[in-house]
């Protein structure tokens, strides 16, 4: 299953995000090993959040991140409870994750 | 090549500024495709062992166009010794006002592990886990809005490696 869960909580002003994508992290030494072909390494290369059209968080990544990977990041000036970050991540393989959260 | 190099930069540095900076979201792997295959360097290429700074370095120049790093301002927490070199903790902060800010490290066989572009919202403080292959230095690199480089650096002991699964 692919997918994105995410929590996001306001305290005092600040939004805090945590994110985990399920995605397996191959490098390309780990596809090669495992199945005998770089091609076959399936990362996160790009992940970020908008809340209310805003982008609050934006980050490029490699393949280097652990496996399911866990980011935790915070937002402040933008946000209310009940708004819903939305979260959209792309592995190298152009393959989209999407998930959201909603602001508790 | 350097002319070539030159005019691309020229171009990102006209597109960047023609979007204002709030909308501004910079995919570092379509604009600087040269930082994630920079390469990491070691003493003995054979092993790998003994890693160098020298990757790291190169990889901040690509991605920055200076690899003149003030260690200072720049908050980053790891454990001394990690377990798990498939997961490995890393927290960072910084309360500078900062345009990007990256994550690298000298084990893997390419030097960078993450970009942020941070932007009007940014608390800039993250957390996040990475692998890494063996024993080595993590580097937070941030370049201010004033353009200079502040960075941090932590060397740590990896017990079991990650990269190998």
């Amino acid at each position: 299953m692919a997918g994105i869960k995410a929590k996001a909580k306001l305290k005092n002003g600040t939004v805090k995000v945590k994110v985990l994508i399920k995605n397996p992290m191959m490098t390309y030494d780990q596809a090669k090993k495992k199945t005998g072909s770089r091609d076959n390494a399936d990362f996160i290369t790009h992940l970020s959040a908008t809340l209310n059209g805003e982008t609050v968080f934006d980050m490029s990544t490699s393949q280097f991140l652990s496996k399911n990977p866990i980011f935790k990041f915070e937002f402040k000036g933008i946000g209310a409870k009940g708004d819903k970050v939305q979260l959209l991540a792309m592995s190298n393989k152009g393959k989209a994750y999407k998930g959201k959260a909603k602001v508790r | 090549m350097e002319r070539r190099k030159f005019l691309s930069m020229a171009l990102g540095v006209v597109a960047l500024a023609a979007i204002p900076a709030s909308v501004r979201a910079e995919d570092f792997r379509k604009s600087k495709p040269t930082v994630w295959t920079t390469k990491n360097v070691y003493k003995d290429p054979k092993t790998p062992a003994g890693p160098t700074e020298e990757g790291v370095l190169a990889a901040v120049k690509e991605l920055f166009g200076s690899n003149e790093i003030t260690y200072s301002d720049v908050k980053l927490k790891a454990p001394d010794v990690a377990s798990n070199g498939g997961a490995v903790p890393v927290d960072f902060s910084t309360n500078k006002d900062i345009k990007t800010i990256a994550l690298l490290q000298n084990v893997n066989p390419e030097a960078a592990v993450l970009v942020l572009d941070t932007n009007k919202y940014s608390v800039n403080k993250y957390s996040i886990k990475l692998k890494m292959k063996m024993s080595g230095t993590i580097y937070i690199v941030a370049q201010g809005t004033d353009g200079k480089l502040y960075g941090a650096k932590k060397t740590l002991d990896v017990a079991l490696g990650g990269c190998e699964g």
